[in-house]
């Protein structure tokens, strides 16, 4: 069964900073204010608090959208279900394989063509090989693209962009599918082809996590809602119940 | 601090071990194919590519024998191929160092939205470099073809040579590049000492010619040792066995000190970058 279970995590990111020792003296972080409830010092280190005493237990079928102002910790708490960064103390734990679809443009190699960078996707993240052309045909009908995957990436335009990058993290169907404002580019009929294209995993029994502001989109991939303020998640539950909590805290 | 994913729950040591070389390998792999892309990318609008590094290489050999023989008095013919061959060996260790140095920095977006296993990107940069010495090979072929290199059974003792020097491209890389993502400061030191060691290192004079009681400059050079083992063969020499028991001993060590580093700074690599 696939899942994903978090236990009083606390995420801590220090801020790395050299202090002194140039002649220039730039504007550093060392004057940032410290002591408030989302930034600390530790050992000289400017510490965020990113996540504070999470709990959070999802199952096979979840789809949870995360709401929050910016800086809430939605992206942070993404990162830390994918294993990109550790829990400070707490525990994850994830039966299932997770993927990440962060910062809407995944690192896609600008100046290799889009059949390359599908290549390269496949060799890295192990790809069947007997499925590799189903796989490529599957991207071809998806991102419409066409003639344009023979092209460097670098010409493709941001929406493009976005369809290819999609395609690529959901090509292969991940147990836990992340996804951190990725799908905002595109057009209206992009935006409903990746909602179906969410909806086949899902039926298949998946979890997904998706981080949005739009309020549409989250309505329409998801049921769940995780209300994020400061690090802290305020609210779990219902979508619609979850977005009067995100109103009436703002 | 606890991270569990799903895993056999008990395994015992040899097929821990096993998986563990498995994966390395395979990811070898993995990064090689992604270094020919990168290669392939790099030079997609120049006409001859990565052959422009090779002409680099035929430039500064041609320089440097030339300074070389002026101040130590040796026939120009004789230090050619001395010079050359320490030239591409040397190429390569710098851009180890250099490329290592960078190497999770430049994959900033790889590490900080996927969970791909670092040695990738190590694999990325050593494999690149490699690519890259591969085609020095052409200014060797050219070498012996004109005769300023001697070819015969010893030179195949090149190839361990090269494959050592590779080997320990691997932790070269790994320690440097998580240290550089951590302390910014390490990576222009680092770039400094190269273009010292350069000088310091028996790369375009012959350490033969060197007083003896300095010899503690060569003797106390790990760079020496791997461009010696590669260098000799070529040259027609067996390297002293001594040669191959100093590198054994740095790749042990090495190995060490790259898995220390790994797993100290491993979790927290996402925030360094």
């Amino acid at each position: 069964m696939t899942h994903v279970r978090l236990r009083n995590v606390n995420v801590r990111i220090p801020v790395y900073d050299a202090q002194a020792l140039r002649l220039l003296r730039l504007p550093s972080f060392g004057q940032a204010k410290v002591g408030t409830n989302t930034a600390s010092r530790d050992h000289g280190v400017l510490v965020m608090h990113a996540l504070k005493n999470i709990d959070l237990d999802l199952s096979e079928g979840d789809r949870v959208c995360l709401i929050g102002h910016n800086g809430a910790g939605k992206t942070t708490l993404l990162r830390l279900v994918a294993g990109i960064y550790p829990p400070d103390t707490g525990t994850v734990s994830l039966q299932g394989e997770a993927f990440a679809l962060l910062g809407g443009t995944m690192a896609l190699n600008s100046d290799a063509t889009g059949y390359e960078n599908i290549r390269l996707m496949a060799t890295l993240y192990d790809w069947p090989q007997d499925a590799y052309a189903e796989s490529v045909k599957d991207i071809e009908d998806f991102t419409e693209l066409g003639e344009y995957l023979s092209l460097p990436v670098r010409v493709y335009s941001a929406g493009m962009h976005a369809r290819l990058a999609f395609a690529l993290a959901t090509a292969q169907a991940p147990d836990i599918l992340l996804i951190d404002e990725g799908i905002g580019a595109g057009d209206a009929h992009f935006q409903e082809k990746a909602q179906q294209r969410v909806q086949q995993f899902v039926s298949r029994a998946r979890i997904m996590l998706l981080a949005s502001h739009s309020i549409a989109l989250c309505r329409a991939m998801c049921t769940k809602a995780l209300v994020l303020s400061k690090g802290e998640a305020i609210f779990f539950g219902d979508i619609e119940e979850g977005f009067k909590v995100y109103a009436g805290h703002s | 601090m606890a991270l569990t994913t799903s895993s056999p729950a008990t395994q015992t040591f040899p097929t821990y071990l096993a998986r563990l070389v498995r994966d390395r390998l395979h990811n070898s792999w993995k990064s090689l194919q992604w270094a020919w892309l990168d290669t392939v990318c790099q030079y997609r609008r120049s006409r001859i590519g990565p052959l422009w590094e090779t002409i680099n290489v035929i430039v500064m050999l041609l320089g440097l024998s030339l300074v070389s023989s002026a101040i130590f008095g040796s026939n120009l013919r004789d230090i050619v191929g001395y010079v050359a061959i320490g030239i591409i060996v040397w190429s390569a260790i710098a851009a180890l160092i250099s490329e290592g140095t960078m190497s999770f920095v430049r994959n900033t977006g790889y590490v900080t939205s996927s969970t791909l296993d670092v040695d990738l990107y190590v694999g990325r940069s050593v494999f690149k470099v490699f690519i890259t010495f591969a085609h020095h090979v052409l200014v060797y072929v050219l070498g012996v073809a004109i005769g300023f290199v001697p070819i015969g059974w010893t030179s195949l003792l090149a190839i361990p040579g090269i494959l050592l020097l590779f080997i320990n491209g691997f932790w070269v890389v790994t320690t440097f590049a998580f240290i550089c993502a951590r302390f910014r400061d390490i990576d222009p030191i680092v770039r400094n000492l190269l273009q010292l060691a350069f000088f310091v290192t028996p790369v375009f004079w012959n350490y033969k010619a060197i007083a003896s009681d300095r010899m503690f400059i060569v003797d106390y050079n790990i760079i020496f040792y791997f461009i010696e083992i590669v260098r000799s063969p070529l040259l027609g020499e067996i390297p002293p066995l001594s040669h191959y028991l100093v590198i054994g001993c740095v790749t042990v060590v090495g190995y060490l000190i790259a898995w220390q580093t790994y797993r100290r700074m491993r979790p927290r690599l996402a925030f360094f970058v």
